[in-house]
């Protein structure tokens, strides 16, 4: 008896959460199969649910997906070049830092800790106009750059923890057979962080895919910004076109939903060894 | 990792030639190169440029002159203060709910996470379109089934659309905080929860002698960090009003982007560094937590 | 692992390579920013210029388009961090930042281009673009008039008929002008069950459509905010009074329930959609961009021969495009026309050229396809083009329009004190409006500080 009321009580606790939680999605869902007509009636469910949004974002037929697919693969070209450049970059720094000891190494690590903290919309700023004076402004380096810069501390912190838990004899015993620092890292380092490094490596990846802000602030050409920033442009059509929007959108959420299913173990054992900005 | 390398001789290598040392000087000071390059370029120049432009005292003398900067002040105060708050009480209670042992409750979380996990640009997005007051889901439902013709303005009222813009930052981020407190949760050893319901502890004396000790310093390292980045928040204001109506509901994050739209970016600099003082501190105390616990 | 940092090292080095070489490689090139269109007309028309002007001078264009907001944002930051393209033109330049950059030398003096071209362009078009430069302390012309704009009133015909009226029933007065659409179609039409409301009224800060509404009903009212000397005059009783009438009477059409509540956050884009859906039976807006629509997708292969037919009937049959109503003290209605301006950034890279695009745009050939790419949503600012079939033919919306700006037209505030650009940017009038509907306050009130407010940013 005990257990029916526990097991009610849990259920009586999951409805509104799910309500909560899938509602706006759901509502996504209801748009993207919607015709124009349905829409703007805010049916629950359309009266004629159609795939024809789907077939105009992919065909590209409407003025303001012209570069749809285009803007797909800058969103991966981005993402991806942020989540090598990332691992590269905190790898080799959480080596230098945990692993060499080199000098400085905490206070670098204390300065990049405070980067993560800090919110990413106040640095936003400052950053468009340094790649002004850099001449950055409007090409995807300059958003790479900008995704590395805001990726890599955490990713230098959550690597050198995990660096940090590797036994030191490791690296004695490689010096004792008269190994280089860079066979060290090599060999014996880089094989044993894989785990950690898949974790980052996604954490970069999503972080870029996702971002907003600063996409729409360093890039402009149409032909050269990611998908969110060309999600963005829907708010000035004047046809209301909420419906192809959110199939774009759709497509959109995708992939960072698949990968973050696909190494979800990964990535809550990434979150236990600190915290992955949300 | 092979059982010869763990049982590598433990003898300290004091004997270490200084070519050894040198060797890794070296590499250690090329290792750390990258990372401290993309930090002076992409950090140390823009905040030192930042700040250089933040010198000119006239830009803070317009700035408090703005009727709505003083109000946007109030608004980051209140968005940081309830949003934050609303937020981990709602997590402490579904951490409880999540650590449920039942596969079903494994399949729910599943589907709880997915706000954190899809980009934000769709979902809000979705939020501003099912919350139109005209032709919105919730309206059209509302005068549809009960005949009201002016449903609330959920996103032109201004309290109610800072409400819903608290609603959808907590929407996107209580999954993740939820997650963090349910891993905290697990940490904690099963046998205590055992021994307590043998002594007739209730559901609350076990939470209150067991659960809430174990997760504090978890709970409250937290609720700091989520402060500081909801500061932040741009998404949430921005894509889901605006900060409208009437320029009303900005918050500092969205109020330095709304200054650059305007021509007047020294305004927006200036904006940035009067929140500094709120955030340093916190800043502060945060990475003195995190490098301890690091090295621990 | 070999593969892996294999990997790393080429996606490192293909991601630096593509920004930092591309451009070593690149023939003589200008930068250009343009608006985009709203309909794909004006982007065609716009390409085949840039098309034939770099068959003509071997020069490349780069020409990026961005959204209305977006432009102007993007070239404000790119101005500010000294970068800007060669050319830009965005549709509210002349109200953002014309006056302000050309006051600060940040733009390139095209008289050379324009003198010749004079007898050409219409008067009161050429002299917004007469501007002051401080470094120089001189007045130049400072801007290329590309096109322009104006009040209209455009309403649904089929839906004030289903309310029960005539196109003639609608009365001419100020006063019984709004209450006949907000007390008689509302009502009719809400009688029949429909969730709609009779007027769509901008009151969104961030959109231009809102200041331009506003200054049209202060224009309506009499009150004047500045002196042609730039000086501001607002202050006077008799102008404070008006402009005191003003804010009452464009509050009031939220305050009865007569505009969509989300009218308070529109976009520029958002009054439009309300009228195509059918939202509102009513609207004022600054172009004929929504008929235009209509004519648009009549020819739009994308769409069904079902949809196409529809949007012919609404174009030439349900939807009206007409004048305001005459002003409260009775005489005619004079309209505020904006014209759209297009400029050369002093900091250009390669501006020589950029003006010698410019003047290549500005040819009557190249121009008005463009103009006139854009079905009518802006009208021409040479002489020629606006006495073209095009305008005086018998497309019952151009007809209209063309009729306004021969009843004459005035121009905004910022022509005489560039300051005023920063104040439409902050949208102080619709600041006040949205003090009286959101926080209760009373008009005059609003009024005071509106006032207040201008004298800091504009004084």
């Amino acid at each position: 008896m005990k257990k029916i009321i526990d097991e009610s009580k849990l259920i009586l606790i999951a409805i509104p959460v799910l309500l909560w939680t899938l509602l706006p999605i759901y509502h996504l869902f209801v748009l993207s199969i919607s015709n124009q007509e349905s829409m703007l009636a805010g049916k629950l469910w359309p009266d004629d649910p159609t795939l024809q949004n789907f077939q105009i974002v992919f065909k590209q037929q409407h003025y303001y997906l012209t570069n749809f697919w285009l803007q797909m693969f800058n969103s991966f070209f981005i993402a991806l070049a942020t989540g090598l450049i990332t691992l590269f970059v905190a790898t080799c720094a959480a080596f230098a830092i945990a692993r060499l000891h080199v000098r400085g190494g905490r206070s670098i690590m204390n300065l990049a800790l405070a980067t993560y903290l800090i919110p990413a919309a106040f640095l936003a700023i400052p950053m468009y106009k340094a790649m002004g004076t850099y001449g950055l402004l409007n090409t995807q380096t300059a958003l790479i750059l900008a995704m590395v810069a805001l990726a890599s501390p955490y990713a230098i912190w959550v690597l050198k923890q995990a660096s940090d838990k590797l036994p030191k004899e490791l690296d004695e015993a490689a010096v004792m057979d008269g190994a280089t620092s860079l066979q060290l890292f090599r060999l014996v380092y880089l094989p044993l962080m894989k785990p950690s490094m898949v974790v980052i490596g996604i954490y970069a990846l999503l972080l870029a895919w996702n971002e907003y802000l600063y996409a729409f602030l360093l890039l402009s050409s149409e032909k050269a910004v990611p998908l969110a920033v060309g999600l963005g442009l829907f708010l000035s059509a004047d046809d209301a076109p909420w419906n192809l929007l959110m199939a774009a959108g759709l497509l959109y959420a995708i992939p960072p939903a698949v990968i973050y299913y696909g190494f979800r173990k990964n990535m809550v054992a990434g979150l236990t060894s600190g915290s992955v900005k949300s | 990792m092979t059982a010869t390398t763990m049982a590598a001789p433990l003898a300290p290598p004091s004997a270490a030639t200084s070519g050894h040392t040198r060797d890794r000087a070296l590499w250690g000071a090329v290792m750390l190169a990258p990372y401290v390059l993309v930090f002076a370029v992409m950090v140390v120049y823009p905040v030192a440029y930042g700040l250089w432009i933040g010198l000119d005292l006239n830009a803070y003398r317009r700035l408090f002159a703005d009727p709505i900067f003083l109000r946007t002040v109030l608004n980051t105060i209140i968005f940081v203060f309830v949003a934050v708050n609303l937020k981990f009480l709602i997590a402490l209670a579904l951490s409880g709910f999540f650590v449920a042992q039942r596969a079903w409750v494994r399949f729910v979380l599943v589907l709880f996470i997915l706000p954190w996990a899809v980009p934000s640009i769709p979902t809000i997005l979705s939020f501003r379109v099912m919350l139109n007051p005209e032709t919105g889901m919730v309206n059209s439902q509302l005068f549809q089934w009960f005949g009201i013709v002016e449903g609330p303005g959920w996103l032109t009222d201004p309290t109610l659309a800072f409400l819903c813009s608290i609603m959808v930052h907590i929407w996107k981020s209580l999954p993740f905080w939820t997650l963090i407190l349910v891993t905290g949760r697990l940490a904690i050893a099963q046998d205590l929860y055992e021994a307590a319901s043998v002594d007739g502890a209730s559901r609350w004396q076990q939470f209150r002698f067991i659960t809430w000790p174990s997760l504090a310093t978890l709970y409250v390292t937290s609720t700091m960090l989520s402060m500081i980045w909801t500061l932040g928040d741009f998404n949430s204001v921005y894509l889901l009003t605006g900060g409208g109506p009437g320029d009303l509901n900005h918050v500092l994050a969205t109020l330095g982007i709304r200054y650059m739209r305007n021509n007047a970016l020294d305004l927006g600099i200036a904006s940035i560094i009067v929140a500094m003082p709120l955030i340093l501190p916190m800043v502060y105390f945060m990475v003195k937590r995190l490098s301890k616990g690091a090295d621990a | 692992m070999k593969s892996l940092r294999h990997l790393v090292t080429t996606a490192a080095l293909a991601a630096l390579t593509t920004g930092w070489v591309a451009p070593a490689m690149a023939q003589e090139s200008i930068t250009v920013w343009f608006t985009k269109g709203f309909y794909k007309g004006e982007d065609d028309a716009l390409l085949a210029v840039v098309d034939k002007f770099q068959k003509a001078t071997n020069v490349k264009v780069d020409l990026s388009l961005y959204a209305t907001e977006d432009c102007v944002t993007k070239s404000v930051g790119a101005v500010e961090a000294g970068t800007p393209p060669d050319v830009g033109f965005c549709t509210t330049y002349d109200f953002r930042t014309t006056g302000k950059w050309a006051f600060e030398g940040k733009l390139e003096d095209v008289s050379d281009v324009l003198e010749p071209l004079k007898a050409q362009i219409q008067p009161q078009a050429l002299a917004t673009t007469f501007l002051m430069n401080d470094k120089t302390k001189k007045k130049a012309y400072y801007a290329f008039p590309v096109q322009q704009q104006m009040m209209h009133i455009t309403y649904w015909k089929d839906m004030l008929e289903e309310a029960g009226f005539k196109e003639s029933d609608i009365p001419k007065g100020w006063n019984g002008y709004w209450d006949f659409w907000c007390d008689k179609v509302q009502a009719g039409l809400r009688a029949k069950g429909k969730r709609i409301y009779a007027v769509g009224h901008p009151m969104g800060v961030a959109a231009s459509d809102t200041f331009y509404s506003f200054l049209t009903f202060a224009n309506a009212y009499g009150a004047q905010v500045v002196d042609e000397d730039g000086k501001i005059v607002l202050d006077q009783p008799k102008n404070k009074a008006a402009m005191i009438e003003a804010v009452k009477s464009y509050a009031n059409i939220l305050q009865r329930g007569c505009t969509p509540p989300s009218s308070v956050n529109w976009l520029d884009p958002d009054n439009n959609v309300a009228f195509h859906n059918k939202t509102t039976v009513m609207t004022h807006n600054a172009t004929i961009s929504i008929a235009a629509k209509h004519l648009d997708d009549m020819n739009n292969p994308a769409l069904t021969q079902e949809q196409r037919d529809q949007a012919k009937k609404n174009y030439y049959d349900n939807i009206r495009t007409a004048e305001f109503p005459n002003k409260p003290d009775g005489s005619k209605m004079t309209n505020l026309a904006a014209v759209k301006t297009a400029v050369v950034f002093a900091e250009g890279k390669n501006k020589k050229r950029g003006k010698e695009f410019m003047a290549f745009m500005m040819k009557d050939e190249n121009l008005r396809p463009f103009v006139e790419g854009s079905v009518g949503r802006w009208f021409p600012t040479t002489v020629e083009a606006a006495k073209a079939p095009f305008w005086t033919g018998d497309d019952p919306h151009r007809k209209i329009v063309q009729k306004q700006y021969t009843d004459g037209t005035v121009p905004f505030q910022f022509v005489y004190n560039y300051k005023f650009t920063a104040v439409n940017a902050e949208n102080v009038w619709a600041k006040a409006v949205n003090r009286v509907v959101q926080d209760k306050i009373a008009p005059e009130a609003a009024v005071d500080e509106m006032i207040a407010r201008i004298k800091q940013i504009a004084g």
